[in-house]
């Protein structure tokens, strides 16, 4: 995709139904920087591609945060 | 914006009901208490549906939030407020089941370091995980788990391996033996780093087990078009009963049951569950597809050597031309040992200097001293033998058809001996000097501890034939075959006539698993329904390509993936009745007029904890199984640690 993307993490403990997965999604896509954005309902996984120099961890954070599930930024 | 706690709306909403119910409030404050308790429960979920609604999306909660509005409107506070409630309550108590159906993988996230500590020159420095790299010296000190993959450089300790591998047995770890991220250390370590942070095995575990649990089965990709067509198909009956009906409680009802909750957790719930329970007794199954398969092995076929067998062949007998048999004591080799058997291995030994054929360091380590210098022109045969020149005679050492090809004369009785060394279950291997035959040597591989007991287990599961395939002679594998109640051995078999053989094996019908080591056996594995490699915590490769990974050397971590692969997949049968019968009875029921809103959430969320309840039960290890892991641990490492120790000896000795 993007030459400058950083694939980042996030995990969930309060991913439950599957229609939380677009919400979360869309939010993070709506973001300028972010190439690409995954939820993983039945591991509360959140995978995002992204520029860090754009969008910073924090700010996916934040993003999903702002629909309403708490996610912190993971290692693998 | 604040993210409480669910539990407290949910806690105060239920205690007002409670209070409207026991009949303390009358007319007015008991409607008023109904409506206190939809609003307290219902503003999270009003809140998330406008967060959802923002962004383009009509969600579950917009849908709940609309049936309690609706109920407000028409006067039923008791349907308001019993819809958010048990939504709210639902949603909670099914949060916290899926995250124990996460849990395994939660448990191996917690193997990896907060900090660690790098060596800096004399000094010690903390640093966050995400700073090390390859090359850094990393101290471990006693009771700490290992933050790196990596090699002791300094330092000697217990190491327990047994979250990532399942092996409970500690190993002792000196300077130049590898140690794995996640390991505890009963001792300091300092540890050169290879691999961290995402690129340690327990990283690719990780992803391999969430990759598995995240791919779904073609059968749940159609749950789940089912289910995007499902919510707005009943968003619009509600709407057309409205209209047609004028009944605003069918209409509202319809909303409530929108949703088809069970149905689309019902399968990737079990998986995850049962998947995770998988890998926490080191075996990796890589997703639905590939446990689906394995749940219906019908054939199971095994690779001998290494697999069934320890791998490590000792020189164990020895018959001389003419008929004088020597058993090779295990140990102190020199001094038991005639001194013509110890003649003919340490000939034998000096002929393959310098081989690294599994035969050829049975015969070094059994010689015991170092076997002199190299000799003369060593030529190696490919799959036969070698001949070399020591001390001025010409050597010929390899399988007796080697042999009988280079012309060497077996007398009648040297080839009975060879036979009941063959009916014994030994590898034979034959010497000649000048042309002319010197002696047999028998070489031992033991069968894996427990190996029985794994066949036997996989034959209750379903497996109903069992196969072993092999290069070596017939004798040696039906004597290996009879002691594991194999009954189908195929023998003699060149290294590309495995694959053949699986391939022959699945067109006779039924599922086919081969069992193999990941690197040697790859094509056979490949051409199985189920490629199953074992002991593959060390080799990267064969963890990422085999549908089912063994993380130890145990056959019976085998039989105990099988039977909860099984396990899981009745689960997976079970919930999808409870979701579909839950969809059916709430249909006719709502269209027959009998069920109400607060009655149409109940059936709904109940059917959805039932559903990921009924996986959580594979998250817990089976009573018998996880009795016989720990078993299989403790013994298993025993063995390992023996052998560790002697191959110490072994190699010592060759230096």
């Amino acid at each position: 995709m993007s030459s400058a993307s950083k694939r980042s993490v996030l995990r969930s403990s309060e991913l439950s139904c599957p229609s939380c997965v677009r919400v979360i999604e869309r939010a993070l896509r709506a973001l300028a920087g972010v190439t690409h954005a995954e939820v993983f309902v039945s591991t509360g996984r959140i995978e995002v591609f992204h520029d860090p120099e754009r969008v910073a961890t924090a700010d996916l954070v934040a993003a999903v945060r702002a629909v309403g599930y708490r996610a912190a930024p993971a290692l693998v | 914006m604040t993210l409480r706690s669910p539990l407290l709306p949910v806690l105060v909403a239920g205690t007002l009901i409670v209070f409207a119910w026991l009949g303390l409030a009358s007319g007015p404050v008991r409607d008023a208490a109904l409506l206190a308790a939809a609003v307290v429960a219902g503003a999270g979920v009003a809140h998330r549906a406008s967060l959802a609604l923002r962004r383009g999306h009509v969600g579950i909660e917009a849908l709940v939030a609309l049936a309690a509005l609706g109920a407000v409107a028409i006067g039923e506070y008791w349907e308001a407020a019993a819809v958010t409630f048990l939504f709210g309550l639902g949603h909670m108590l099914e949060a916290r089941a899926m995250g124990r159906t996460r849990r395994a993988v939660a448990e191996l996230l917690d193997l990896l370091p907060d900090h660690v500590r790098v060596l800096r020159g004399d000094a010690e420095v903390d640093v966050d995980p995400s700073e090390v790299r390859a090359g850094d010296l990393v101290v471990v000190r006693p009771g700490e788990r290992v933050p790196v993959d990596g090699r002791v450089e300094r330092g000697r300790a217990a190491v327990d391996e047994s979250t990532l591998t399942g092996e409970s047995m500690p190993v002792d770890k000196g300077p130049g033996d590898a140690v794995a991220t996640g390991a505890s250390a009963h001792g300091y370590l300092e540890v050169r780093a290879e691999a961290v942070g995402a690129d340690t095995t327990l990283a690719r575990v990780v992803h391999l087990v969430e990759a598995a649990q995240e791919a779904r089965p073609a059968r749940q990709r159609a749950i789940e078009r089912f289910a995007r067509f499902y919510t707005p198909a009943v968003v619009l009956a509600s709407a057309l009963a409205f209209a047609l009906t004028r009944d605003a409680h069918i209409a509202l009802t319809l909303l409530v049951i929108a949703c088809p909750g069970a149905l689309v957790i019902a399968t990737p719930i079990a998986l995850v569950a049962g998947i995770g329970r998988s890998a926490r007794d080191g075996v990796l199954i890589k997703g639905g597809d590939a446990l689906e398969r394995f749940a219906r092995t019908a054939v199971i076929a095994f690779d001998k050597t290494g697999t069934l067998t320890l791998g490590r062949p000792r020189a164990s007998d020895v018959v001389l031309a003419g008929g004088e048999a020597f058993e090779v004591p295990p140990d102190a080799l020199e001094r038991t040992l005639d001194p013509g058997a110890l003649r003919l291995v340490a000939l034998a030994a000096r002929a393959e200097t310098g081989s690294e054929h599994p035969l050829a360091l049975a015969l070094r380590t059994a010689a015991g001293t170092p076997v002199g210098a190299r000799p003369d022109q060593v030529e190696s045969v490919s799959g036969g033998g070698a001949r070399a020149t020591v001390d001025g005679s010409r050597v010929a050492v390899g399988s007796p058809r080697f042999l009988a090809e280079a012309g060497v004369r077996l007398a009648a009785g040297d080839l009975a001996a060879l036979d009941a060394l063959r009916a014994r279950g030994r590898t034979v291997a034959g010497v000649a000097r000048g042309g002319r035959f010197e002696g047999w040597i028998g070489f031992a591989d033991a069968v894996r501890p427990h190996a029985a007991e794994a066949i036997a287990a996989l034959r209750s599961l379903g497996a109903r034939r069992l196969v072993m395939l092999t290069g070596d002679h017939a004798l040696a594998a039906a004597a290996v075959a009879d002691e594991l109640g194999i009954d189908d051995v195929r023998a003699g078999l060149l290294p590309g006539d495995k694959a053949t053989h699986v391939a022959e094996l699945g067109a006779l019908g039924g599922v086919v698993a081969m069992v193999g080591d990941g690197v040697n056996d790859a094509p056979a594995l490949a051409r199985a329904d189920v490629g199953v490699a074992m002991g593959v915590a060390g080799t990267r490769v064969a963890l990422e390509a085999a549908p089912v990974a063994l993380m130890r050397d145990d056959l019976r971590a085998l039989a105990a993936a099988l039977a909860t692969a099984q396990r899981t997949m009745r689960v997976v049968r079970q919930n999808l009745a409870i979701a579909l019968g839950t969809v059916a009875i709430l249909a006719v029921g709502v269209l027959a007029g009998h069920v109400h809103m607060a009655l149409g959430m109940l059936v709904h969320q109940v059917s959805v904890l039932l559903v990921v309840l009924n996986a959580v039960r594979l998250t817990r290890a089976q009573a018998g199984s996880s009795a016989a892991g720990a078993l299989a641990g403790s013994s298993g490492a025993s063995a390992s640690h023996q052998t560790r120790t002697r191959s110490a000896t072994a190699s010592g000795s060759l230096s």
